[in-house]
């Protein structure tokens, strides 16, 4: 099936012809996504092809593009930096056409002492994060990393990095959008509708924010965002980032007023009520379980051998049967890493011997090994820039984050070992890299100042290898039957498994949901901005009298 | 090797798209913090290296077929290798640049060489060179000199002036200037003038097989024939090709040197003295062969295995080509030992560095993709407010020049060699 011609000329017309394209192979690259061979048929790497790929470059192209595609009744899909196979059409031999942002690239405004950015959707992290350092300035990096878009994090999905811990979620710092809708409107959201600036995203003015994002975020299936302001956040760090070392273990030196540290902790108990002490003394710029990425059993061994670039995996083979770090890698087995920063000498001592008494009273520790000056500079560039995000990757190509349940520590460290157990239990197949039950990895909190965060559990597999990939399957749905058992919310693998459901399926699983009038509230949403249906179910709703109604929830 | 080869690199590329961008923790500004020319130009995520191991895969697979667009996003590159080093700041089991290579041999081989380059290549077959220039005037640059000729006499180091220098009457300056620092420094050299033969190496990135083989074979052996046991030469190009490409394909052991790493040696063994002040503020530009692609070559037959279950590694180890250790320090050792030169870097630099855009057969197959590559170098280079930008490379330097030209820039172009002879 291809899209017609008199639809492809119109298209054409909008942006020009250099910025659209229906050629298959153009469109292979935009069905390839990540994860896709979890859950396509065949374990297929690619999810359906668009029928046509347009580049807009402005506002009004987008507008103008999305009004087409009403006409011709053709789905829309945007997709910026984004990954993940739900950035791609959902559906197979549904007409779909991918809008790639790439063009809206620009950052539109700064202001320094309001404190916030104006970017469009192909503006990354790590670009606006060096720009605002500039001027003392900082952002929060979303937890995917600094290559991917602040648009897609802060108004389409929730924007969770190593900094929310001090600076919020994304999705919390947005102060204003502006999107188009499916159905082709132009809508601004905050005080930037009223003319008034980009400065609140609660007006004066309409204040849609939560109605278009819910929880979640839309993810690319309910209209095209093509601005948005974002809070800024302090910086009391050089103005530049100034980088030492070689690829790829670069290092950040450790300014005199910051402190970077792995924390130990003797068990899940101390991890916790070390959580709470730093909580509850506002200490933390950064607060990350990072580097467990790699699994407790293989962390120390592969980021020693990381920070070295004459070395490659297989020395981690070596490392990992070595004495010295074995004995390294089990003070750093529950672990996280802290960043201090203060904007005086004064200032980071007091925060030092705050953070001492926390560490005498929790019976937690800093990891020597890690506090040293290479690797903590190494942990100071990896957090600070989230520049080596795609480490995720790096065991195999594959990983699928499975758990990241958020919620206090007190309840986190419940669902802490089932997920640990689950995951040792199926890499026993040898089909996942084995790296220890517990690759459980997270920010220190989805809430500014902290109280609030979730693991993800990193399941490595090689998706070159099919009988890994189908170990990875399996893992998702054993993590979904423990959950089932054991009463604990799903976590992200139900998502992601989801995708390849049929919408019946889909219903029937966000009709099960604790608060099904949003999903019923978000129905209403749909019909009214999308009336031909041109968003997909990454925004999600429940047909009429599948959910309780808002009212009836209120009087239950 | 074949595409095949790289079908688990394209089924492990996670779409992160880090080989659109320079190194993330590099970055110091929006406007100069794009690495990879192709898709900053192309858009289309085909034109991005992650995008061409998909289009490898879906070619593969049968899923699409070798149209016209395709042909350009595979062929609308540099091969600059920028996107090979950001991959790898997270991946040791990818290798893109490889794989894009790999590609191009796919599409050369079914018919899909873009003509321009086919020209070239067919240059290369009838004079020994790829630009379409006689071959009896190989020699001309260096007909007064009175240097050695190595087609009838012996010496332990050939001076290798390649094509560009030896043909292009604007840049061939920069050959003659390098024989005269070698003379001063007393070495003991000798050139193979008009029976120099090009090196190959540009027709290797364009993606063919034979040509680069067939010249290193028959330089190789005029080499031995004359005595050689070390190549000098002051092309990135060249050097790349002699010191990477050779020892793969007909298994050179000859030792390669470019001209920085051996006048920046003789500068500091100080056979040869810089005491003529140059008051001037320049930038130098890292040329991808020098810089990311000009780390030793390392022999590797092997295979992948895999650690912890399934953990990809190779047996024995395979070397790892990340731009960690290119030639980097040698040109800027040079350039702070000449009296009043100051160096300032643009924000791009080492394995980080912005091409050129004359590699990889973009500035003879698509001009005008190459030409605005170059025009965005010196723009970053302007920004640093340098009054001249440095290279080390032939086509980096003509790509500039003629940057330069057109855009009506007041920077100057020059090669390393030219600073060094103003200064002795």
């Amino acid at each position: 099936m291809e899209i017609s011609r008199d639809a492809y000329r119109a298209i054409e017309d909008i942006v020009g012809p250099e910025f659209v394209t229906d050629d298959p192979a153009l469109l292979d690259s935009y069905a390839f996504q990540y994860l896709a061979e979890l859950i396509r048929p065949e374990h297929s790497h690619f999810m359906p092809r668009p029928w046509a790929v347009v580049m807009p470059r402005t506002t009004k192209e987008v507008q103008a593009v999305t009004r087409l595609a009403n006409k011709y009744k053709i789905k829309i899909k945007p997709i910026s930096t984004g990954w993940y196979h739900w950035a791609a059409p959902l559906k197979d031999n549904e007409p779909t056409l991918q809008l790639d942002l790439r063009r809206m690239n620009r950052i539109l405004d700064f202001d320094e002492k309001n404190r916030f950015a104006v970017v469009e959707p192909y503006v990354i992290c790590a670009q606006l994060q060096a720009e605002v350092m500039k001027h003392g300035l900082n952002i929060n990096i979303t937890g995917a990393g600094s290559s991917c878009s602040i648009v897609a994090s802060a108004c389409a999905y929730f924007g969770a990095g190593p900094s929310s811990f001090s600076m919020g979620n994304n999705s919390d710092n947005l102060l204003g959008q502006e999107w188009v809708t499916p159905a082709g409107e132009i809508v601004r959201t905050g005080s930037v509708s009223s003319g008034a600036g980009w400065f609140c995203s609660e007006g004066p003015g309409p204040s849609v924010r939560g109605i278009t994002r819910g929880y979640l975020g839309s993810r690319g299936g309910l209209g095209t965002y093509t601005k948005c302001a974002i809070k800024l956040a302090d910086w009391p760090g050089p103005a530049s980032l100034e980088v030492k070392g070689r690829p790829p273990g670069y290092r950040l030196p450790v300014p005199e007023n910051f402190r970077v540290y792995t924390i130990g902790a003797p068990d899940w108990d101390s991890f916790a009520e070390c959580y709470y002490g730093i909580y509850d003394n506002t200490l933390g710029y950064i607060f990350h379980r990072q580097f467990n990425l790699a699994g407790a059993d293989l962390a120390t061994a592969l980021w020693l051998t990381y920070i070295d670039p004459t070395k490659t995996l297989n020395d981690v083979e070596t490392a990992a049967a070595d004495p010295e770090i074995k004995a390294i890698n089990e003070k750093a087995r529950i672990s996280f890493q802290l960043i201090l920063a203060a904007h005086s000498s004064d200032g980071i001592e007091l925060q030092d011997k705050i953070l001492d008494e926390i560490l005498t009273a929790t019976g937690c520790y800093k990891v020597e090994r890690y506090c040293d000056k290479d690797m903590a500079e190494f942990t100071n560039m990896y957090l600070q820039r989230m520049g080596h995000k795609h480490c995720n990757f790096i065991w195999a190509g594959g990983y699928m984050g499975s758990w990241m349940q958020a919620g206090k520590p007190d309840w986190v460290k419940t669902y802490v070992p089932t997920a640990i157990e689950t995951f040792k239990n199926d890499q026993d197949s040898g089909l996942l890299v084995q790296c220890g039950g517990d690759a459980l990895m997270g920010c220190g909190s989805t809430l500014a100042g902290g109280g609030y965060y979730g693991f993800e559990q990193f399941v490595s597999y090689d998706p070159a290898d099919i009988k890994s990939v189908k170990a990875c399957v399996k893992h998702m749905e054993d993590a979904v039957v423990t959950c089932r058992e054991k009463g604990i919310p799903y976590g992200k693998e139900y998502l992601y498994l989801q995708v390849a459901w049929p919408d019946e399926a889909v219903w029937n699983a966000l009709a099960r949901a604790p608060q099904t009038f949003v999903f019923d509230f978000q129905r209403k949403i749909k019909e009214a901005f999308d009336p031909n249906g041109l968003g997909d179910r990454n925004y999600p709703w429940l047909p009429e009298g599948w959910g309780k109604s808002a009212a009836s929830a209120q009087k239950e | 090797m074949s595409i095949e080869d790289f079908r688990a690199d394209a089924m492990r590329c996670s779409r992160c798209a880090y080989c659109k961008w320079m190194p993330l923790d590099l970055m110091k500004s929006w406007r100069f913090s794009k690495g990879c020319p192709s898709i900053e130009y192309g858009n289309f995520h085909s034109y991005s290296a992650g995008g061409r191991l998909i289009t490898a895969l879906s070619l593969m697979d049968g899923r699409s077929t070798v149209t016209d667009k395709v042909r350009d996003t595979v062929f609308m590159c540099n091969m600059c290798g920028s996107c090979d080093v950001s991959c790898k700041i997270c991946r040791y089991d990818m290798e893109p640049l490889q794989a894009m290579r790999e590609l191009r041999v796919k599409l050369v081989e079914e018919g899909h060489l873009p003509a321009a380059l086919a020209k070239c290549v067919e240059s290369l077959k009838t004079n020994h060179n790829m630009l379409g220039a006689p071959k009896e005037r190989r020699g001309d640059w260096a007909k007064t000199l009175g240097i050695k000729d190595l087609s009838r006499e012996k010496a332990k180091v050939v001076f290798h002036a390649g094509c560009r220098y030896s043909f292009d009457g604007e840049q061939s300056g920069v050959a003659r200037t390098a024989v005269a620092i070698l003379k001063k420094a007393g070495v003991d050299f000798g050139i193979f003038g008009a029976t120099e033969s090009c090196c190959g190496g540009r027709s290797y990135g364009m993606g063919l097989n034979d040509p680069v083989k067939h010249c290193a074979e028959t330089n190789l052996a005029k080499w031995h024939a004359a005595g050689v046991e070390t190549v000098v030469t002051p092309c990135a190009d060249c050097y790349y090709a002699f010191k990477r490409l050779y020892p793969q394909v007909a298994g050179s052991q000859i030792k390669v040197l470019h001209m920085v790493e051996l006048v920046e040696q003789l500068v500091r063994d100080g056979q040869l003295k810089l005491t003529k002040p140059v008051t001037m503020k320049v930038t130098y530009h890292d040329p991808c062969h020098l810089g990311r692609q000009g780390e030793d070559y390392v022999p590797w037959n092997g295979k992948e295995k895999k650690i912890f279950g399934q953990a990809v590694c190779y047996d024995p180890p395979r070397p790892r080509y990340n731009g960690a250790f290119g030639v980097y320090e040698a040109p800027r050792s040079l350039l702070q030992s000449i009296p009043g030169v100051e160096l300032v870097e643009m924000e791009r630099n080492r394995e980080a560095a912005w091409c050129c855009g004359a590699g990889g057969g973009a500035r003879e197959a698509y001009p005008k993709f190459s030409q605005w590559t170059a025009g965005e170098r010196i723009e970053e280079a302007e920004a640093t407010g340098a009054d001249a930008l440095v290279s080390a490379c032939p086509w980096c330097e003509k790509n500039f020049s003629d940057s330069v030209r057109h855009g009506g820039h007041k920077l100057k172009v020059f090669d390393i060699l030219q600073l060094v002879e103003q200064a002795l």
